[in-house]
Formats: C-alpha cells, sequence, structure tokens
C-alpha cells in the first residue's frame, strides 16, 4: 500500500485513501450538471442563513426548522441518486431502512430519555445553581455573530469529545460501532450506540442565553454544513468552504479502513478547528469500515460497549489462564475493540 | 466458502424422498406456515435459456455466492446458502439464507430476510412506543397538577433587543414576553408526544410495502442477468 506522509505520519498504509485536494475528481458530466453540484453547497446555506435571518417570528420557529431539516435531507437523497460519489455507497432498501431505524429511535425513544438525563437535564441544574445573568450580554451581540460564536463554541466541544473518543478505551467502545459502516449516506450519521449520541450531544454552547433566532441560525450552519459528512454525492466544492467546513471528502477519510487516516477530522462542523489543532487531513476514501468491512449488526450495535466492556474487565481483573499475561494483547479480546492510542 | 461435490451424502435419504414427493425445496416448510411466511421470504421461478444446464446455470450464479460472510452448499440440482453480516454492498445482503433449485429447465428459488420481517415488525414496536410515550405524558401531567400549589414563581422574561446592526439590516425584532397566563403557543402542550413514534410507524409500513415487491425484482433481476450473462 502506498502510504503518503502528511506531518509526521503516514497515510494509508493499510487501507487506500486519496489524499491532496489535487487528486480528488471533479464533477463529470454536462454544464448544467457541474454548474448545479459546483454551487449547490453555498447557494443552499446563505438562502437558509437569509431565510432564518429574516423570517417572521411567527415562522421562526423550532417546528419550522425540523420540517426543513426533513425536506433537506429528502432533496439530499435525491441528489445521492442523481449524482454519486462512488457506485460502491449506493443506498439499498436494507441500507435505507437500518439508517431510518437509528434516526427513528433518535427521535422518539431518545429525544425522551435526553429530556430527562441527556444535556438538556443537565444544562437546566447547572442553570438553576449558578447566576448565569452575568453572561446575557451574549444576546445583545449581532445575531450572526451569536449563531457564528453558537455554532463554533458547540463543535469545540464536540472536536473534544470525539477526539475523547478516539483515544479513549472506555469512550472509544461507544463509538467504535459508528466506524462499522461500510459506506456514507445522508442517514448514517445516526448511526451507531445510543450511549454515543448521548455523549456527543453535550455541548457547552446550551450554558449562554441567546436570542431564538441566533439559535435557528446556528442549527442551519449544522444543518448546511454539517450534513454532508456522510452523504454520496460528488461536489466541486468551493476551496474555501472546504478550508473552513467539514466536507465528505474529510469524514470519508475519518472513516477510512486505514488506522491513521481515522485519526483525523474529528469536528463536526468547522473543520478549521482540526486544522488549529494539527489533526486536519485534506483527502478522501471509498473503502471504509473496520474489520476489514464486517457489517455489524443492529442487536450488536446496541450491546457492543457493554459485551466488549465486560470482555475487557474479565480479562484483565477476572481469573487468568497460564498463557494470559495480565497486560498481555489478550486482555482486549479477539476482536479490534482496541483503544485507539 | 464451501462447494460440495454433486450429491450431499448428509442429507438423510427419507427427508430428501419426502422434499421431493411434496415438491418443495429442501428447508421449506409446510402450507400451513406458508400462509404467512411470505413476510420474510421471496419465492420465484425463472426459466433458464434454452440447452442451459444445472450446472452452468450454478456456475453463473457462483459470483453472487463468493461474497464475505457467505456460505454455500450444491448438492446436485440444488444449492444452499446462508450470510452472515453480509457487507453493505452485498448484491444480495437483504437476505440471510435461502435455496435454489433447477428442475425441467426452471429455476426455483426461496430466499428469508430478517430486514423484512424486522421491517414488517417495526410498526408494532412504533405504536408500542407512542402508547407508551402517552402513558408516560398522562403521569407527567398529574404530577404536574398535583404540585401546582408547590410551584416556584417563575422568573420574568426579560424584553429582548436587537443590535443596531441588525435593525439597520432589517431583521425582524424579538417577540415581547408574553402576560401572565396567556398561552405559551408552541410551548403550551410540554411533555414529550407520541406523533414522532405514530409517523415512524408509518413510515416502515410503508418501506416494508415497498421493500417486499422491490426486492423481489431485484433479485429476480439480478439471477436473470447472471443467467444470460448480460
Amino acid at each position: 500500500m502506498n502510504a503518503v506522509r502528511v506531518g509526521k505520519r503516514l497515510i494509508g498504509a493499510e487501507a487506500p485513501v486519496t489524499v491532496g485536494w489535487e487528486n480528488i475528481p471533479k464533477v463529470q458530466g454536462g454544464p448544467v450538471k457541474r454548474f448545479v453540484f459546483t454551487w449547490f453547497q453555498p447557494t443552499v446555506l446563505f438562502a437558509l442563513v437569509a431565510f432564518w435571518y429574516y423570517a417572521p417570528n411567527s415562522i421562526a420557529k423550532a417546528s419550522t426548522a425540523i420540517a426543513i431539516g426533513i425536506g433537506f435531507k429528502v432533496l439530499l437523497l435525491a441528489l445521492e441518486w442523481v449524482n454519486p460519489r462512488h457506485e460502491s455507497w449506493r443506498l439499498t432498501w436494507k441500507e435505507l431502512v437500518t439508517d431510518l431505524f437509528y434516526v427513528s429511535l433518535g427521535y422518539t425513544v431518545l429525544a425522551m430519555a435526553e429530556s430527562y438525563i441527556g444535556a438538556d437535564a443537565v444544562i437546566e441544574a447547572v442553570q438553576a445553581s449558578f447566576d448565569w445573568d452575568k453572561l446575557a450580554w451574549f444576546a445583545t451581540m449581532p445575531l450572526l455573530l451569536q449563531a457564528l460564536a453558537i455554532s463554533l463554541i458547540f463543535d469545540f466541544g464536540q472536536y473534544w469529545m470525539h477526539r475523547g473518543m478516539h483515544n479513549w478505551y472506555p469512550l472509544w467502545l461507544t463509538h467504535a460501532p459508528h466506524h462499522f459502516i461500510t459506506q456514507l449516506n445522508i442517514n448514517k450519521g445516526a448511526v451507531g450506540n445510543p450511549v454515543e449520541l448521548f455523549l456527543i450531544g453535550i455541548g457547552i454552547g446550551g450554558f449562554f442565553d441567546f436570542l431564538p433566532r441566533a439559535v435557528l441560525l446556528a442549527g442551519t450552519l449544522g444543518l448546511a454544513v454539517g450534513t454532508y459528512q456522510h452523504i454520496n454525492v460528488r461536489f466541486n466544492t468551493p476551496r474555501w468552504w472546504r478550508f473552513l467546513f467539514n466536507t465528505t471528502e474529510h469524514h470519508s477519510m475519518h472513516h477510512s479502513q486505514d488506522y491513521e487516516a481515522t485519526r483525523s477530522n474529528y469536528a463536526s462542523t468547522w473543520i478549521i478547528i482540526d486544522r488549529m489543532f494539527g489533526t486536519c487531513v485534506d483527502g478522501e476514501a471509498e473503502l471504509l469500515g473496520m474489520e476489514g468491512g464486517r457489517k455489524m449488526s443492529i442487536r450488536e450495535t446496541m450491546v457492543y460497549p457493554f459485551t466488549e466492556g465486560w470482555k475487557t474487565l474479565k480479562a484483565r481483573f477476572g481469573r487468568q489462564t497460564p498463557d494470559q499475561d495480565r497486560f498481555g494483547e489478550q486482555t482486549f479480546g479477539d476482536h479490534a475493540a482496541v483503544p485507539a492510542e | 466458502m464451501t462447494e460440495l461435490p454433486a450429491r450431499n451424502l448428509s442429507l438423510p435419504l427419507d427427508r430428501a424422498a419426502r422434499e421431493a414427493g411434496h415438491g418443495r425445496l429442501p428447508g421449506e416448510h409446510s402450507v400451513h406456515r406458508r400462509l404467512f411466511d411470505w413476510i420474510w421470504s421471496i419465492r420465484g421461478n425463472l426459466a433458464l435459456p434454452p440447452g442451459q444446464s444445472a450446472d452452468e446455470a450454478f456456475a453463473r450464479l457462483d459470483p453472487l455466492f463468493q461474497q464475505t460472510g457467505t456460505s454455500h452448499e450444491r448438492t446436485g440440482d440444488r444449492l444452499t446458502f446462508r450470510k452472515k453480516d453480509a457487507a453493505a454492498q452485498d448484491k444480495m445482503s437483504i437476505f440471510d439464507d435461502g435455496v435454489l433449485r433447477v428442475e425441467q429447465g426452471v429455476l426455483h428459488y426461496r430466499l428469508a430476510s430478517r430486514a423484512l420481517l424486522f421491517c414488517f415488525l417495526a410498526p408494532l414496536l412504533f405504536l408500542a412506543f407512542a402508547q407508551f410515550t402517552i402513558v408516560i405524558r398522562d403521569f407527567e401531567k398529574q404530577s404536574a397538577e398535583a404540585s401546582e400549589t408547590s410551584k416556584k414563581p417563575e422568573e420574568k422574561e426579560v424584553e429582548r433587543k436587537l443590535h443596531p446592526i441588525d435593525i439597520a439590516l432589517g431583521a425582524p425584532a424579538p417577540e415581547k414576553p408574553k402576560k401572565d397566563g396567556a398561552e405559551d403557543g408552541e410551548d403550551g402542550d410540554k411533555g414529550p408526544s407520541p406523533t414522532p413514534a405514530y409517523v415512524f410507524a408509518g413510515l416502515f409500513a410503508a418501506l416494508y410495502a415497498a421493500g417486499r415487491v422491490l426486492e423481489d425484482r431485484l433479485v429476480k433481476s439480478l439471477f436473470r442477468k447472471r443467467l444470460l450473462g448480460s
């Protein structure tokens, strides 16, 4: 395998990856198709920002945001059909149903659990315990600045949580199932163990006092940028966009079967955070997954952190067989649930 | 991947004779079970091109069973396969096991899919979630009414103002705080809502109907393309 040196590391030693924007294919087809898939992303982003900035109060509500989010995802599913990035990532009926099952858990049982024990409940409790009025000045800033601050603060939290998941074994166990996906499609962001979804949703942005419209504007940044992490569409993404924002290319690299490549591009929306901390690798990968691309079933996804955690505890603290070293290789079992570092 | 020679000696002769007598595929079930196993099973027939033998037909279909996580057995004019954790890229990933038989120039197949079965059952799961949500919501309402008297006085909302830049750009001003006792619009009906669960129950029911028809056609077309070699 031809590995490429990026900074101090060798990327692509274990699985094929493409490093460098100059090596990434462009949109193929006629002028109309190339025009659409070049300008789609920035046009939608600016249109949505303008909509939330000027929409009357009667429309600027969370329910409108949910409706737009669903409609946008349906549109992107259609784009996946028209202009797939890779044929091998084509959405099948089974993949669609499986992905939607995880999405549906997020909207039903997880949403309910989140309201009692998730980030919202924690924030409410903390806010009730301290005087947060001193942060009220935040709501007096210009709307777009507030939105930018919310988005960056939240993404900063997500970056470190995600990076922590790749570096600390207990957190990694919750995140590992998400890395068993072998293709990127619109709803793949929801695929994973529910414990992980709790953890990744925790953000410190919730402590500040924002204008509701600023929160909706920040949400639209997540929708019109973050959604492209998991999508099977080839875009000619503008240079400024891929410098600032996360893209399918960056995230496919993160999901590569190459171990070193997975240790990059942790941010959700702002790839510039990865650039700041030296974890950004510009490029893409088609061959995704873990353990050679083994598919993980829904049942295994649900129990994986607990079964693997139990195996590890048993191996470390249980009765030792003569051929087992207390801290030897077997302590992590046969599977590849080894901590990422 | 195991491919056995022409005959599987492990198949008891009496069972083989019984199955042949009933015209069933090995592993097929009684007529009673067929009344409901259509939910997760796809059956079909496909005429082989003139002059194509069973050996040739199975040789053409063989790449479909050379996928990661797939094992198969050939016994004469029958082929059985089983899949475990098939990759998303496997064209038959929806199926977990199945039987194919060539008889008098026709390929007969029965393919079983847990994905179809789970999708068929998913609406029931989400209807149960909806009922559970209603129970929780009612319980919350009752406990809220009970503690109404001991409720702490709510903090008064402060009137928010836009930054001069936003006023100049024409952004709508934030809503003024509502007067005491006024309905709170969207937030008025607090508590978990069963609506998403109902929506997903309907969605999975529609997806099952579409998938049952679509996958039937897709697998037939896949076999046809392979057998014709196009």
